[in-house]
């Protein structure tokens, strides 16, 4: 299934899951901070200890991790399908046929638009994958991507 | 991003919402009002107040989402934070929808519904317009795919051809089969609701024992045990015969022109119809004693699940062998598998599903040891896992024959998928962590109307096998014989014999 050379995905992905590590560890280390105030009424607890088990889940989430996860991340498309490899824990390598296409979104949140990706979210009536997402494009790639699918899907005879 | 994508709601869609979720606004507020000091009059600052940041949500929501329809396609533009553009071109439409509750009538609109058969649920949503721009809609979505239009209706009606029925000797010999104990609970349950009806108690033990002990001369003898057993056995094959009749009685299956039509039931006659162009794949199930008589299930799973008309659909609940294919001779390419075996998955899956449940069923001895010091001993049924495992891969098995993939699993519940490849919707292979220390994978298949517990997936193959398998079914996929036979909206390739009429 490897046959195909698999292109990675814009750079400003790598910075959105930075930021959303980020995000998410912050409020993990603020919780934690909390937490701190209150156990150390209730125990003799070391000091410190749960915060830095916060600012290591944060450094894990916020540094460690999107390296890994965005480089797991490729897609290919030749004229007839389109190929989708994420995961670093459980690697999952997914190929959808162009004809299966149902419909096309391309979608932008306001992080991704700050960073000038989208998103390509390839519909088929499958259930388990019945959406088909390549997140960190550049625009203008999202949008050819997005044009040379639905030309395949014009051509289909009804 | 806005080309196309010119036109709007009608405005009185936010109308509409707001008086939709009047009741739910009012709530607060009145709670409010009555729980506290607030008063009336604060309540209907409040009540005020949430108005009108909900019109104002209401307002944002509708001007930020636009619709328009393009020269092959219909475009629709949705999300006030994050935006979000479909595109769904005329191809792809089923059937365009146009349902008008009471409140949208008042108003003089319509909620449009495209559908197109994707998995997913609102798959373009217009709600709400005018009705005139509804039935505009519709009109240009169905001049936009003419052709597909013409073959939809098929004109002539041939008269119907009965494929599979049961007689009742057939099936009292399947609810004999469907022994269940379920309904003897189902017993017991009713009368707990109605126990203050009864002129006993039925928890009443005294009044058990004393029943056997009227007709039994000893208690709890190996004879009464065994014939509490019987009885018992009696009452679950009994039950298990009677809900097969009043379900499958006069169970009918019969071909009219392009759908299938299935009659049944004792009490309520229920009638199905199965087109025979959503039909996505069949499933064929079977028990270890059924099986062995030779006799297993047919069921077809169409498009369009978690409708009315999806999931799957029995179409020959008891049958032999022989009857299964006549049915699917029906629907070509399905078939059963042809003689060579199918091919078991790797030996290492024996070894992956003995670890993966070692885990859990040692944390539950250990547990089940601090109360009961005796539960230790439960550690010499563990190799049964090895067995139980040894067990499934032996009939977790698959095969690729030209067009078609044939998946099999289940020990209790064996399960045969008959998936053609034609149907296909998407294929993906996943590699867990032990799998990739093991040098297995797992390929998913996914099809339109699967249900996500027991979908067609072979789970531990070799990784190269699996990627094997998975580039073959590819490269068919990409060389079919010729793309015309293969029908958009349905994905299945169409049998030639069968053809629509020009």
């Amino acid at each position: 299934m490897d046959d195909l050379p698999l292109t990675p995905l814009d750079r400003g992905l790598l910075r959105l899951m930075q930021i959303r590590g980020l995000i998410a560890g912050g409020f993990i280390l603020a919780a934690a901070l909390a937490g701190e105030v209150w156990i150390q009424r209730l125990a003799a607890v070391p000091r410190g200890l749960l915060v830095a088990a916060a600012l290591l889940i944060l450094l894990y989430l916020a540094v460690l991790a999107p390296p890994r996860r965005y480089r797991a991340w490729g897609y290919g498309m030749d004229g007839e399908e389109l190929r989708v490899r994420r995961g670093v824990w459980t690697r999952v390598h997914t190929v959808v046929p162009l004809d299966r296409v149902q419909h096309i979104d391309v979608s932008q949140g306001p992080l991704e638009r700050m960073l000038g990706i989208c998103s390509l979210v390839l519909h088929t009536a499958g259930t388990l994958h019945s959406q088909i997402v390549v997140p960190g494009l550049a625009r203008g790639t999202a949008e050819s991507l997005r044009d040379e699918i639905r030309g395949r899907i014009r051509e289909e005879p009804a | 991003m806005s080309d196309g994508a010119d036109r709007r709601l009608h405005p009185g869609t936010i109308a509409l919402r707001l008086v939709k979720e009047a009741p739910q606004m009012l709530a607060l507020p009145a709670a409010l009002a009555f729980s506290s000091r607030t008063g009336l009059s604060g309540a209907l600052y409040l009540a005020a107040a949430l108005a009108l940041v909900l019109l104002a949500a209401k307002w944002l929501a509708w001007r930020q989402f636009r619709y328009g329809v393009g020269p092959a396609e219909i475009v629709i533009e949705s999300g006030i934070l994050s935006r979000n553009r479909r595109s769904i071109p005329f191809d792809r439409v089923q059937d365009v929808d146009i349902e008008r509750t009471f409140l949208a009538r008042l108003f003089g609109l319509a909620k449009v519904r495209i559908e197109t058969g994707a998995g997913g649920k609102d798959e373009g949503l217009l709600d709400s317009v005018s009705l005139a721009e509804a039935h505009r809609l519709r009109e240009t979505v169905r001049a936009g795919r003419a052709g597909a239009a013409a073959a939809a209706v098929g004109s002539e009606a041939p008269a119907p051809r009965i494929l599979f029925a049961m007689e009742p000797p057939r099936l009292i010999l399947f609810g004999l089969f469907n022994f269940s104990l379920v309904y003897i609970a189902g017993l017991f349950a009713l009368l707990q609701t109605f126990d203050r009806f009864l002129p006993f108690d039925i928890y009443d033990p005294a009044r058990w024992v004393g029943l056997v002990d009227e007709y039994l001369p000893a208690r709890w003898t190996f004879g009464a045990i065994a014939a509490v057993l019987f009885v018992a056995a009696l009452l679950g094959t009994l039950a298990g015969v009677l809900r097969t009749l009043s379900r499958d009685y006069g169970f009918r299956l019969s071909l009219e022109g392009e759908r299938f039509r299935r009659e049944r039931g004792l009490f309520t006659r229920s009638e199905a119809v199965i087109s025979r162009r959503r039909v996505q794949l069949a499933e064929v199930g079977s028990g270890p004693v059924r099986g062995l008589f030779g006799w297993s299930g047919l069921s077809f799973q169409t498009l369009g699940a978690g409708t009315e008309r999806g999931g799957p659909q029995s179409a020959a609940p008891f049958a032999t062998r022989l009857e299964i294919e006549t049915v699917l001779a029906e629907v070509p390419p399905l078939r059963l598998p042809p003689p060579p075996e199918l091919i078991p998955v790797s030996r290492r899956h024996i070894a992956r599903s003995v670890a993966a449940r070692l885990v859990p069923a040692l944390a539950a001895i250990l547990a089940l040891s601090w109360w009961l010091p005796l539960a230790v001993a439960l550690v010499a049924l563990l190799p049964l896992l090895a067995v139980a495992a040894a067990l499934e891969r032996r009939f977790h098995r698959y095969s690729l024959d030209r067009d078609m993939l044939f998946v099999s699993r289940g020990v209790w519940r064996r399960r045969l998928w008959l998936v053609p490849l034609a149907n296909i919707q998407a294929l993906s292979l996943s590699r867990g962590l032990l799998q990739r220390r093991l040098g297995l994978a797992t390929l998913s298949i996914d099809t339109a109307g699967a249900s996500l517990i027991n979908a067609p997936r072979i789970v531990d193959l070799r990784t190269e096998a699996a990627e094997g398998l998975a580039a073959e079914i590819s490269r068919v996929l990409r060389y079919r014989p010729s793309p015309s036979s293969v029908p958009a909206q349905d994905g299945r390739s169409e049998p030639p014999s069968t053809a629509h009429p020009e």
